[in-house]
């Protein structure tokens, strides 16, 4: 099992976009009970990647409930860097 | 972040809730990072303090207990790093176990990521801190603002061995923190300036590169791993080595392998000492797992920038602390030395950002969307 951390960045070598709440979905089987395991959380996470060049955003748009969603990818050399940095699975 | 691939919603709600997203990100960075300035100044003085109490008083004055000149300025010091360092880690970890990441820790210690924690600790920990510590107590406050080079440090070794910019102004910072140094070189304490000053001021060279070291390798670090999980490795790791390694290492140049057990002993025995090491640890934590978050948020030089206000922090609290509440004398530093520090602060600014950048990235967030 990786750390939370860990996990939330090596879920964009799987996808080709993704933003917060669909890290949670794909997460939450295995993170649930983690007390750091919270949307605010996974924000700070993606948009701290995303100001140190390992993640790209590509989009954002308001759901059905009028929530912002914010989507990013892994760019080549983030990519890179979490497979290298990053081994095993979640 | 490419700004030009990003596909904007037109939807006015949209827009304005992506920029205050930005703002709010934004304003944490820069308030984490100011705040690691600020922690960095009460764990200095708080470490200060400790080491002039209980044992620490009679080591540093009487000296009953007969150590020998290198112990009480070299492996005092160290001690003293040690302490406070190890004080520190169980902060650590007692924070971590509040939130729930101690698994995380114990996961992310065995990766890669962790290996790299590990090794800023080294230079961060036994090498810098020690020799800090060893600058402070030799010639008192005036090493903060040496030590506040370790951004301008960083900054340049960032260029070696991660190719990074320093163009002009960078130089020009460079120049203005070397003529502050000078200044501050030529500039006697107030009251009783200790003997030491000049040697204490070059050892706070090596806390500057151990740090700039450490700024540099932890920045990288940091992009993957949690900072509260990358301090708690950091200052475990740094406490243990400097208790267990550098202490008995130390005894051994000095001759006598028996200090070592004997004046750890004595100063986790010594109960006034040991209630400023828990508060100097405390704020040790937030020191640097502030720094490593401001970094990771606002990026490395603003973030930088930010904590270096420490070469104000430093000498205030110390003030503050030391010299008001304490009533001790040789605090109170010369105007010289403040136009120094604040000349100091000016020129790690210069280095470590463009001031123009401010006003652009938020002119930028102000126009995300339009």
């Amino acid at each position: 099992m990786l750390a939370l951390n860990f996990a939330i960045l090596k879920h964009f070598t799987k996808v080709d976009e993704a933003d917060a709440d669909s890290v949670m979905a794909t997460l939450s089987d295995r993170y649930s009970g983690f007390r750091a395991f919270k949307k605010k959380a996974v924000i700070e996470a993606l948009m701290t990647a995303s100001e140190n060049g390992i993640l790209d955003e590509t989009r954002f748009e308001l759901d059905e409930n009028e929530e912002l969603r914010v989507y990013y990818k892994a760019n080549e050399y983030g990519l890179d860097m979490i497979r290298k940095y990053i081994q095993g699975d979640v | 972040m490419s700004e030009s691939s990003v596909s904007v919603d037109l939807n006015p709600k949209a827009l304005q809730l992506r920029q205050s997203l930005s703002k709010s990100f934004f304003r944490k960075g820069i308030t984490v990072a100011i705040l690691s300035g600020i922690c960095y100044g009460l764990y200095s003085a708080f470490l200060t303090a400790a080491m002039s109490k209980g044992i620490w008083a009679d080591w540093y004055g009487d000296n009953l207990a007969g150590l020998s000149a290198f112990v009480i300025v070299y492996m005092l010091g160290a001690l003293g790093s040690a302490v406070n360092d190890t004080s520190s880690a169980i902060w650590c970890l007692l924070i971590a176990a509040s939130k729930g990441k101690l698994g995380d820790f114990f996961r992310s210690i065995k990766t890669k990521p962790g290996a790299v924690m590990i090794v800023c600790a080294l230079f961060g920990g036994p090498i810098a801190s020690t020799a800090y510590v060893v600058a402070l107590q030799m010639a008192g406050s005036i090493v903060i603002p040496i030590t506040a080079l370790c951004p301008a440090i960083g900054a340049i070794l960032g260029r070696i061995l991660f190719k990074q910019e320093l163009n002009g102004r960078m130089i020009v910072g460079v120049i203005v923190c070397v003529s502050a140094s000078i200044l501050i070189g030529s500039t006697g304490m107030g009251g009783d300036a200790p003997d030491g000053m000049l040697l204490g001021c070059l050892i706070a060279l090596i806390a500057a590169f151990g740090w700039g070291i450490e700024g540099c390798i932890a920045g990288y670090g940091t992009t993957l791993i949690d900072f509260e999980i990358g301090i708690t490795i950091r200052q475990t790791t740094s406490g243990l080595t400097n208790l267990i390694i550098l202490i008995p290492l130390l005894s051994l140049i000095a001759g006598d392998i028996s200090i070592a057990p004997q004046i750890i002993i004595g100063a986790v025995s010594s109960a006034p000492a040991m209630l400023f090491f828990a508060i100097s640890g405390f704020f040790a934590v937030y020191a640097y797992s502030l720094w490593y978050k401001g970094n990771s948020m606002c990026g490395a030089p603003l973030g930088m920038a930010c904590n270096g206000a420490y070469s104000f922090w430093g000498p205030f609290f110390c003030w503050l602390l030391l010299g008001v509440f304490m009533g001790q004398d040789g605090w109170m530093l010369q105007p010289k030395a403040w136009i120094a520090a604040v000349l100091m602060f000016v020129g790690i600014c210069l280095i470590a950002f463009n001031p123009l950048e401010l006003f652009r990235k938020k002119e930028a967030v102000q126009n995300v969307g339009a």
